[in-house]
């Protein structure tokens, strides 16, 4: 969680840029410079609204275009056939972009990656072709002599550098509010790893969604500026390629993802490209577009992640990170007591069975949970102990059987309402949200059990404490050891204070010493009242910590019982090592 | 390049660098005797071609009026067009506009934007400048936004839609002594052929006595042109209309006409727009498919402008002059002829003067067909329809009689 002075520092950061750009307009004393300017500001906008989506959350999108465009043609329409006055139809331009980015998200959201990226670059496409066929291939905004102002048309140029300026500081108001808000926080755990984010209780679908919407109402309230601006609109240069991409080149220029990114990409290339056109279009016809090119390769080859994050990288190159004081003394809430269900288990699985095409991953699997317990699931390589985990979490739905968690059944929900019912989880290969810090990857799980964001802070700072690691709060996740990952992913899962908490081969890949200390952990954890799932296939530390085997082969249960018992159960030994062993382990059993 | 176009360029070369050089201010320093002339095409991009020839024909003016002892009724001063790229999409149309006027305060009036989205936008900056604009563009929506200070040179698209059919059967009937009775169309669906072509399907073609017996509508790119070939051979329509608005498609269906054994005349050929006459279309389908191939055109090179062609030929190594050139040329004229009788380099005063025009001679009436004189749209009014044809490989007009170059070969039915 970013501190406040920051998000102070940033608010008059927002107010300086706005001072400047007044400054500025007001020194201009052309109605060229002042309407390049004014598209500066436009553009920032436009990108701001992309890098919600794109750069907080990670869904690259070539298709602003969309939005943009039918933001234009909003304020155009309502002109021209209902003589709707700009002031009016701007404002509803966020409705109309909201609702677009509602409807593209819909069935859009189902692809991750690339293929979202190309998806969305069909909606601009699609929308070229519908505009011409309705007959609305040129359009030009009727020029108001009598009742200028009132229909946003302005002799002095530098009325529309205001506006866009308005807008700009608007944009960039939403998006510190972003950055500083459990919605920033989701978009930035979706980016980094989507399924952690799931299973750590955050909505993923509906986070995507709202930012999918935000930015398109964003990106439309910008375009219907910039209708107002051009006057005239055709499909192309709306809805066209260049549009999308000038959106997307203008944040990865200056730094997706970040604050000021957008407004450093405007402020360079949108005045270089037209410093271009105006100085080689005329001379070498085409060579602009040479050299505009050739300058953001340069750049991007120089600052692969854009300007912005370059030079932060390079300010911070010289500081020397502060070790935290709060930590130790951030209050540590303790809420945990032993929560048990109305008689009976915890968690009941009955005859679960799933299928991969011709494999049985899971056949007839039954268990039984009872609460306070600290269960282990065992099995060799391959026999089904993550798919187990998998179903139970909610990352996949079962083929048959059903699920309870007590009481209630649980099978069919999507994993982040699994999580909010009490179930936490870590993973095998850690997943951790690796650009945030240690803290921050633990108040992402925290917020589902956290009323608010300072609850969500205080829980993560108690978490770490229970596993050891409040000393390691303010490392970036992507330089921990193997330990540390483990313990902040066990910490992620208890933040929420879940009943359940299921552990995948937390112990794997861990020395002996590791090993020691992270046992300690999950007894503990089980004093403290949560019930624990865990799969290991080294069975050796889990006889010492279990209270209760069971061991699967193939999808299918084989055995279950007291942990001493199991270790001589013939068809657990048969399972880990073969038919020769069973025979050998009779014979010194004689 | 004067020494204050260097200026410009030093201080646009500021924004190129950094935001903070927008705020040096454009010196511009008033040069004497030299009048200002805008002109704005796209010199990048997918249209930089047709910019290119409209630039020839604007230099070519500029150098012919220069010559010629400059503006007499202002001392013989010289005027200077100053060129500027539309680019290929309109907010580049519209800052050119716009930097233009900034840079050149004095400018008295221009021409451009070829595109007609480029010159609706272009227009919309220099109406509120109250800069006289001419524009071969013919968009309707150009001149209907009730602007003042905007002439079209170009008969509107919906004017020229409304023509070429009427045009065409008089054509036939001088050539051969019958009147068509059946026509096909085959077009694509885009904007401008979708546009042309709705009156003639709802009533037009009844109303003129013509039958539609083959109506074929394609998507471009278009793949295979047999399917509407075929179409045409078994009905055989007394002549074609070919509204196709990509080069490719249209040679596809001349091939295949061609291939039918339908081509040279067998069935007339009727196009619209100055691309059916550019020297592209003669190096990608060549001279023998195109022969004979019709087209309406809101300008073509005319009668008495034979020495014009010739020396504009050889100026530019162009193989003919086409309607970009001779616009290009003519507005500038139109220009020139407007100062000449303002007798002052004053916006106002020289739009005042277009408005009040009547030209039948010299060089600006010359690259016109039919008189110059506005309408208060801003529109010519009593222009004729052009045709030209393809003969020879070269394509010539034909249409009107007294104009034409060449006589309309209509091969009989």
């Amino acid at each position: 969680m970013r501190t406040r002075p920051e998000s102070n520092r940033q608010r008059w950061a927002i107010a300086a840029v706005a001072a400047a750009v007044l400054a500025l307009s007001l020194v201009l004393r052309s109605a060229y410079y002042e309407l390049v300017l004014t598209q500066v500001l436009l553009w920032a906008v436009m990108s701001l609204g992309w890098n919600i989506l794109c750069g907080y959350g990670g869904y690259f999108s070539f298709g602003h275009a969309v939005f943009w465009g039918l933001g234009a043609y909003t304020v155009a329409l309502a002109m021209i056939y209902l003589n709707l006055s700009p002031w009016v139809s701007i404002p509803f331009c966020a409705v109309v972009g909201a609702v677009a980015g509602a409807i593209i998200g819909f069935p859009t959201f189902r692809l991750k990656g690339h293929y979202f990226a190309l998806a969305m670059l069909a909606y601009p496409l699609a929308m070229l072709p519908i505009f011409q066929w309705l007959g609305f291939q040129e359009l030009a905004l009727p020029m108001k002599r009598e009742t200028a102002a009132l229909y946003m048309q302005f002799e002095d140029p530098r009325v529309y550098v205001v506006l866009a300026l308005g807008l700009m500081v608007v944009a960039l108001s939403i998006s510190l509010w972003v950055e500083n808000s459990r919605f920033g926080m989701a978009l930035t755990a979706i980016k980094q790893n989507e399924p952690a984010a799931e299973a750590a209780g955050i909505d993923t679908w509906r986070w995507k969604m709202l930012a999918l919407m935000l930015s398109g109402a964003i990106a439309a309230v910008a375009g219907g500026l910039y209708a107002v601006v051009l006057l005239v609109l055709t499909p192309d240069t709306v809805f066209g390629m260049l549009v999308s991409a000038q959106a997307l080149i203008l944040a990865l220029f200056g730094g997706v993802g970040s604050l000021w990114g957008p407004i450093i990409g405007a402020m360079v290339l949108v005045p270089l490209a037209e410093g271009l056109n105006a100085e080689l279009g005329n001379v070498l016809p085409g060579i602009q577009g040479v050299v505009y090119g050739v300058a953001i390769i340069v750049i991007i080859l120089c600052a692969p992640e854009g300007v912005y994050w370059r030079v932060l990288d390079r300010l911070n190159r010289n500081k020397k990170p502060e070790p935290r004081a709060t930590v130790a003394a951030a209050p540590v809430v303790a809420l945990l007591q032993p929560r048990g269900t109305a008689g009976g288990d915890l968690l009941v699985l009955r005859g679960i069975g799933i299928s991969f095409g011709g494999l049985r991953a899971l056949d007839q699997i039954d268990l039984a949970v009872p609460p306070g317990g600290l269960y282990g699931i065992i099995g060799p390589n391959g026999a089904g102990k993550t798919t187990l985990f998998n179903v139970i979490n909610g990352f996949l739905a079962p083929g048959n059987g059903t699920a309870e968690f007590a009481g209630e059944k649980i099978t069919g929900l999507r994993p982040n309402r699994i999580c909010r019912r009490g179930i936490g989880r870590t993973f095998q290969v850690v997943r951790a949200f690796a650009r945030m810090s240690v803290l921050e990857n633990v108040i992402v799980g925290a917020y589902v059990g956290a009323p608010d964001d300072t609850a969500a802070r205080n829980m993560a700072l108690a978490a770490l404490d229970r596993v050891g690691l409040s000393v390691r709060a303010d490392a970036i996740a992507g330089g921990l050891t193997t330990r540390e990952l483990r313990l902040m992913e066990l910490a992620r899962a208890l933040a929420p204070n879940p009943r359940l908490v299921l552990l995948d081969e937390t112990l794997a890949g861990l020395g002996h010493e590791d090993l020691d200390g992270i046992l300690g952990v999950i007894r503990q954890i089980r004093t403290d009242g949560t019930t624990v799932l865990i799969i290991e296939h080294t069975m050796q530390a889990m006889v010492n910590l279990v209270d209760h085997f069971t061991v699967l082969d193939h999808g299918r249960l084989i055995a279950e019982g007291k942990p001493n018992d199991v270790v001589r159960d013939q068809r657990v030994i048969e399972a880990y090592l073969g038919k020769k062993w069973v025979e050998r382990v009779a014979a010194t059993a004689n | 390049m004067t020494h204050h176009s260097v200026t410009r360029r030093s201080v646009t070369a500021g924004i190129a660098t950094a935001i903070g050089a927008l705020a040096a201010p454009a010196i511009v320093r008033a040069q004497a005797k030299t009048i200002k002339i805008a002109s704005i095409a796209p010199l990048s991009g997918p249209w930089a071609r047709q910019g290119q020839l409209l630039k020839m024909g604007t230099d070519m003016a500029m150098e012919d009026i220069n010559a010629a002892g400059g503006i007499k009724s202002l001392g013989g001063a010289k005027i200077e067009v100053i060129a500027a790229d539309a680019g290929d999409s309109t907010e580049k149309a519209k800052n050119a506009a716009q930097r233009l006027l900034s840079d050149q305060p004095e400018l008295v009036g221009g021409t451009g934007a070829w595109l007609s989205s480029f010159t609706l936008a272009v227009t919309e900056v220099t109406e509120r400048a109250s800069l006289p604009w001419l524009t071969l563009s013919y968009s309707d929506a150009i001149t209907n936004r009730g602007f003042k200070f905007v002439f079209q040179t170009s008969p509107t698209a919906d004017w020229q839609a409304k023509e070429t059919v009427p045009t065409a059967l008089k054509l036939a009937e001088a050539a051969t002594h019958k009147t068509p009775k059946t026509v096909g169309i085959i077009m694509d669906n885009t904007a401008a052929p979708v546009s042309f072509s709705k009156p003639l399907r709802e009533g037009g073609l009844e109303k003129m006595g013509l039958k539609l017996t083959v109506d074929q509508i394609f998507t471009p790119p278009l793949s295979d042109a047999t399917p509407l070939i075929e179409k045409v051979r078994s009905a055989k329509p007394d002549f074609l209309l070919l509204l196709t608005s990509a080069m490719p498609d249209c040679k596809l269906v001349l091939e295949k006409l061609d291939e039918f054994k339908l081509a040279h005349g067998k069935v007339p050929l009727v196009g619209n727009g100055a691309p059916f006459g550019s020297p592209e279309l003669l190096s990608t389908i060549g001279p023998e498919l195109l022969e004979g191939l019709l087209f309406s055109v809101a300008n073509w090179p005319t009668k008495g402008q034979e020495e014009f062609i010739e020396r504009f030929k050889k100026r530019t190594g162009e193989p003919f002059l086409t309607q970009d050139g001779l616009c290009g040329y003519g507005d500038v004229a139109i220009l020139a002829a407007a100062l000449e009788a303002a007798g002052a380099a004053d916006r106002i005063k020289v739009a005042e003067a277009i408005r009040k025009m009547n030209l039948t001679t010299g060089p600006a009436a010359q690259c016109f067909p039919g008189p110059i004189k506005f309408d208060g749209k801003g529109r010519r009014v009593d222009v004729p329809m052009i045709f030209a044809q393809w003969q020879k490989g070269v394509p010539i007009s034909v249409f009107p009689a007294d104009l034409a170059l060449g006589k309309a070969v209509w091969p009989s039915v």
